[in-house]
């Protein structure tokens, strides 16, 4: 029997005979509850299944089928051919995962820093540092632009920049403006899971005489890592996926995958869409790998 | 104390760090010409928000408006259900439903738009924006949920068990409990869930080939013409900064 369940906990049982009914009754009270549980989460899951996994049959069904190949041919794999054969896609896989990965680890190793100064300082300071995350990111490209390209006002101020970082063929722009816009979304969320119960068991950590190294390793970390590997995977998945920075801020050559797809079908009437929809499949099974081994990392080793 | 000085400054710069950049979208739309070397404009003018306020740019802002909050009201009617039973840890393995919430998250939005494409073509709702509010939906709708969950649990709970042995009819204890008590996180989820609406690029670009959203319009400004793209940017800013503004005031609850 389930006891975690509310509607089991409920039942009281006065006599041996009632205790019969009462179990029936609580059992009914269960299904009972249990479907409308189901009701309560099909009109969501409905949603998502059938948008969501319609819009990747579309994709998969417009990666075989090109344009240009006749009605009567049926399926064909050229796309998916003609993807891997082509050495800008084969570079922009690599630019595309290097950016994703450089950017995740940059923006958790900020944020990890940036939530340890904050955690103990007040509302107004957490306040201000959370101000990028409702700006949307083809904004703060934008802002970018403005201050980074050649001839911005970091140039005019400086009187020239060291390197270049816009349209910079390395993509360090696109990496700050992701930082930037990444590290108060995760700080959020490690500020929320440093809540008061940890300032707690590091002090007796300290007590029992652990450094402060040992402190973040043994006690801050393991508190922590759930919500910044969640955070992480969210942040990769979007890097991979988004291409409105790299598009405002990023080089002409390597494109990130999403770019590749998109200058598909602007080349090529025929076979961009189905070329297009082959690479941005690839890419979701990219991010989709990433997320899985931030998921197995996660995880404890010790079970904690 | 040199702490609460210390302090100070640090609040300052960072607020300095973040408000500086965007201060210079503001400069910038009124700067009618600012060539290079020169760190003031040498004339300030009125194209760039004419340009912004003119046709096109309005009607993007029109469309990116309606479907953000024709796809945050859904999320949240449809997501609210979901949210509590999640919520309030009722399913024995809620694992399998987070994976398939966390799956559009994972996979690229111009990727969706995209394979959505195929069938809005073949049900003739191309460039409509049924198909925008489609596209988006699947994209809000995991993080309504995901934040508007925490809201759920014992002590909402027991709130409403409470007002009914008290005597409330449901919608009474609707309004007067349950509404109150989940408002500031209802209302964190609802920001959330405008602002994912109104700043998606991918999907909005792969589906809205004819009813363009103000992100699609405003991104080749960038190159050609600053100015614009920088007027374009404030109009893009200020419903963000007017939801965070509501939603602010929606927080405050008495429960």
């Amino acid at each position: 029997m389930d006891t975690r369940h509310p509607a089991l906990a409920a039942p009281t049982t006065p006599g041996p005979a009632a205790a019969v009914v009462g179990r029936d009754a609580a059992r009914a009270r269960v299904r009972r509850q249990r479907r409308r549980d189901r009701v309560a989460l099909a009109p969501a899951l409905a949603i998502v299944v059938t948008v969501f996994g319609g819009a990747l049959l579309g994709a998969l069904h417009a990666s075989v089928t090109p344009l240009s190949a006749t009605a009567s041919a049926g399926a064909t794999l050229d796309s998916w051919r003609a993807l891997f054969a082509d050495p800008a896609f084969l570079d922009s896989i690599a630019f595309t995962v290097k950016l994703a990965v450089v950017t995740t680890l940059a923006a958790t190793g900020c944020a990890l820093a940036v939530a340890l100064m904050l955690r103990s300082r007040g509302t107004a300071l957490r306040a201000l540092a959370s101000l990028p995350v409702p700006v949307p990111h083809l904004l703060v490209a934008v802002t970018a632009v403005l201050w980074l390209a050649p001839g911005g006002l970091a140039d005019r101020i400086l009187g020239g920049l060291p390197l270049e970082l816009v349209r910079d063929r390395y993509g360090i722009g696109i990496v700050l403006v992701y930082v930037y816009k990444e590290t108060p979304f995760l700080v959020l969320l490690l500020l929320a899971a440093m809540g008061r119960g940890l300032a707690e068991r590091e002090e007796a950590a300290a007590v029992l005489g652990a450094s402060p190294a040992q402190r973040l390793r043994w006690v801050v970390w393991p508190t922590v890592r759930g919500p910044l590997v969640i955070g992480a995977i969210v942040v990769c998945a979007f890097v991979l996926g988004a291409f409105e920075v790299p598009l405002t801020v990023g080089p002409n050559y390597p494109l990130t995958l999403a770019e590749y797809a998109s200058q598909a079908t602007q080349n090529d009437v025929l076979t961009g869409e189905s070329l297009a929809a082959a690479a941005l499949l690839f890419t979701a099974v990219i991010a989709i790998a990433l997320a899985v081994i931030a998921v197995r990392f996660a995880k404890d080793p010790q079970g904690a | 104390m040199p702490d609460t000085r210390l302090r100070r400054s640090a609040g300052v710069l960072l607020a300095a760090f973040f408000a500086l950049p965007l201060a210079v979208l503001v400069v910038r739309a009124f700067a009618d010409s600012w060539r290079a070397p020169a760190l003031v404009p040498q004339h300030f003018g009125l194209r760039g928000i004419r340009e912004a306020f003119s046709g096109i740019a309005l009607d993007a802002f029109a469309n990116s408006l309606v479907v953000a909050v024709i796809v945050t009201a859904i999320a949240v009617a449809v997501g609210w259900p979901a949210a509590r039973v999640l919520g309030e840890r009722r399913l024995r393995r809620p694992g399998a439903v987070f994976v398939v919430l966390a799956m559009p998250l994972l996979v690229p939005s111009y990727a969706t738009g995209n394979g959505l494409t195929e069938w809005l073509l073949r049900l003739n709702l191309a460039d409509s924006i049924t198909g925008l509010v489609l596209a988006h939906l699947v994209l809000v709708l995991p993080y309504v949920i995901v934040v508007l969950l925490s809201a759920f649990g014992p002590r909402v709970t027991v709130l409403e068990d409470m007002a009914r042995s008290l005597g409330l009819t449901p919608l009474q204890r609707w309004r007067w409990v349950t509404l109150p008590a989940v408002a500031p996180t209802l209302a964190a989820a609802t920001f959330l869930g405008f602002l994912v609406s109104w700043s998606e690029y991918g999907s909005s670009l792969a589906v809205g080939g004819g009813r363009e959203l103000l992100p699609v319009i405003l991104l080749p400004f960038v190159r050609s013409d600053p100015q614009i793209a920088s007027a374009l940017a404030l109009l893009f800013l200020a419903p963000a900064i007017a939801a965070l503004g509501l939603a602010a005031r929606a927080a405050r609850s008495p429960l």
